[in-house]
């Protein structure tokens, strides 16, 4: 586990204080029944400010899981998913 | 705080038994962030409450102010922007922003305040009610170029402070003050309008922060600290009395000194609002006296009581100082020019605030000013707060008389020509019996604490009484000093609350209280809900003195009566209406 996906895990705890660190890596919109819209606005705002990253509004509907948030704000940009992280200065 | 840290925050746990209170946020905005802030800094500021936080619906703000049904131990918290005065200040709407479209904004607008005010003003009358204006940038919707303010501009900016004005004349509202916000959150770094668009929160997570922060601050109304010991060379005044004499040292531009001035017009402030203020000096007595007496000097000598000056410690001094006021280091300043003096205090007394007066560096004097003014600033002052350097003087002044007469206490208090003036109702509005209740600590029944929903609620009870106590003796007025609250109960009468102020101690105003309330309703028992704390001291000593201990839990007339002390007041009864 990087340390960047301890940060990860540790802004999905504070949103889904339920979730055990094992159910944190597997999460996802669909396996996780607090994970609204409002779980969702909330996350990535978590994320961003953590991250100081600025994600872009039409890649929400795309990170709809811990993994795929992972593969995201991965430092590798080819590896990403969507139109790509924009990283705060 | 950020964002992680609020929610960590609210994810553990709140300790058994808590205690519940509601907040209700009332905006026209999607609360999201600002609600998570808001209830983590409230989770700081009340540890052991768990805090439900209601909220309206979005865009509707007087329509969430009409729904609102606030409940005991509730507070309103009101957050107005723009967009709630017309929706076109806003950009989730697109009514148009034609230079020929905003003359009727501003009208909308003045229209729209005038519901907000009248609203708040209706649920003031049952609830603390917490208003933050608006708080964003207008949009660019006005015809000038940005450095330049439009009429139109200067209108809205006209009815949001006519709005403010309105509301902060009555004390019940705790408007949050935008110069301070100004201060904390710069306004470019305020609006969100990515936020704003996907999901109807205008704020960027920072200043949403800060503004939870601040309105959890005016929701918990912390009460302010009660006195403030001062030195006198290098801080009240420039120079070393001892070494350049009473003409040399300076308070003012021409003596290279003009912040010690202002310092001195800042204290008389103080004064003059009810916050006690003493010297403790190292120094000449006599030369002391003098300097105080210069003509000049911008507060009255009479202003600092008790004077310690003397080549003691200075902590010996703060102790006597604390003596004379009868209150807890907690509450007080201690304010010198000498970092060691600071710190000698501070280790004796390391519940105090302790603060070295920045001589020389006018800022940093200015940045202390206030400082001071938050930690001893009050909303309104009270007839109390302004006889109380007074009444401590009296108070001090009859302490010393009583042992060094030699005779006994009825032959001394027979003598003092003392008015008990007694109020007996269910006056909910009297703002001075909830705040004794709320900061007396000795001769207190319980220590327990009431928000003013709390007292509205329990006042509004048909069986309920308050009965306060005035106090005055030849030695001066004390002002209102003691609250008894409760209710009667058939044939028993129940006190829920009982405090005596401590400068009203060893006069047997508390024994004239109880025979007040036996003559007035005649019970057959008084049931008191009696609980001893770290603090009740003086309470415990009174019960443990007329019934030998506590109250078990009731005191009947014949045992009260028996063991009563003789009694010499005069008594006056005054009205006092009933809360509406």
């Amino acid at each position: 586990m990087s340390e960047q996906d301890d940060r990860l895990a540790r802004c999905f705890a504070s949103v889904f204080p339920a979730l055990t660190p094992e159910e944190i890596r597997a999460a996802s919109a669909e396996s996780v029944t607090a994970w609204d819209s409002l779980a969702s606005v909330t996350l990535v705002a978590v994320i961003q400010q953590e991250f100081s990253v600025e994600i872009d509004v039409l890649d929400l509907p795309e990170l709809t899981s811990f993994e795929a948030l992972r593969t995201y704000l991965s430092p590798s940009r080819d590896a990403r998913p969507g139109r790509g992280v924009r990283f705060n200065p | 705080m950020n964002l992680l840290d609020a929610l960590e925050l609210l994810n553990r746990p709140i300790p058994e038994p808590a205690s519940e209170q509601g907040i209700f946020l009332e905006c026209g905005f999607t609360p999201l962030h600002l609600k998570t802030f808001l209830a983590a800094q409230l989770r700081l500021c009340f540890p052991k409450d768990r805090i439900e936080i209601k909220t309206g619906l979005y865009g509707d703000l007087a329509g969430n102010l009409e729904r609102v049904q606030p409940s005991s131990r509730s507070v309103v918290c009101v957050v107005v922007e723009w967009a709630d005065l017309d929706p076109r200040l806003g950009i989730r709407g697109l009514g148009g922003w034609r230079s020929t479209d905003v003359p009727g904004i501003v009208e909308s607008a003045r229209r729209q305040s005038e519901r907000l005010t009248h609203l708040m003003k209706q649920l003031m009358d049952s609830t603390p009610i917490c208003v933050s204006t608006p708080t964003l940038p207008l949009p660019p919707i006005f015809t000038t170029q940005g450095g330049q303010a439009h009429h139109h501009e200067c209108q809205l900016r006209e009815i949001v402070a006519s709005l403010a004005t309105s509301l902060s004349a009555d004390r019940r509202v705790r408007l949050l003050n935008l110069q301070r916000l100004d201060e904390l959150s710069p306004l470019g770094r305020r609006f969100d309008a990515k936020a704003e668009i996907t999901s109807g929160f205008p704020y960027t997570l920072e200043h949403a922060s800060t503004l939870a922060e601040m309105l959890a601050a005016l929701i918990q109304d912390m009460p302010p600290k009660k006195g403030l010991i001062t030195d006198l060379d290098d801080t009240l005044w420039a120079g070393i009395l001892g070494e350049i004499g009473v003409e040399g040292i300076a308070w003012d531009m021409a003596g290279h000194a003009q912040m010690h001035g202002v310092y001195q017009q800042f204290l008389a402030s103080l004064a003059s609002a009810g916050v006690l203020l003493a010297a403790a000096s190292r120094n000449d007595p006599a030369l002391v006296e003098q300097a105080l007496g210069r003509s000049d000097l911008l507060l009255s000598r009479d202003n600092l009581f008790p004077r310690e000056v003397h080549r003691g410690p200075k902590s010996e001094s703060v102790e006597h100082i604390l003596d004379t006021w009868n209150i807890g280091p907690e509450d007080v300043i201690f304010i010198d020019d000498s970092p060691m003096e600071v710190a000698e205090v501070h280790a004796v007394f390391p519940q105090m605030e302790c603060v070295v007066f920045p001589k020389g560096d006018d800022q940093a004097i200015w940045n202390l000013l206030r400082r001071l003014r938050d930690c001893l600033g009050k909303v309104s002052v009270s007839p109390e707060d302004e006889i109380r350097q007074r009444s401590i003087r009296a108070a001090s002044t009859m302490k010393s008389i009583l042992p060094q007469r030699g005779r006994g206490a009825d032959d001394f208090l027979r003598t003092v020509e003392a008015t008990i003036t007694f109020s007996l109702g269910t006056d909910a509005s009297d703002d001075r019996a909830l705040e004794l209740i709320n900061k007396t600590n000795q001769f207190n029944l319980n220590g327990k604490r009431f928000s003013h929903s709390d007292w509205l609620g329990l006042l509004q009870d048909p069986a309920a009484f308050l009965l306060t106590a005035s106090y005055e003796d030849k030695f001066g007025p004390l002002g209102k000093i003691a609250v008894v609250m409760g209710k009667m109960e058939g044939r028993k009468l129940h006190v829920n609350s009982w405090v005596l102020s401590c400068r009203a101690f060893s006069r047997r105003i508390e024994h004239q209280c109880l025979k007040y309330l036996f003559e007035k309703f005649d019970p057959e028992e008084m049931v008191f809900d009696y609980e001893a704390t770290p603090r009740n001291g003086p309470l415990q000593d009174f019960f443990a003195e007329l019934l030998g201990g506590p109250p078990s839990p009731s005191v009947r007339k014949a045992v009260f009566d028996a063991k009563a002390p003789a009694l010499f007041h005069r008594l006056v009864e005054v009205a006092n209406v009933r809360a509406g």
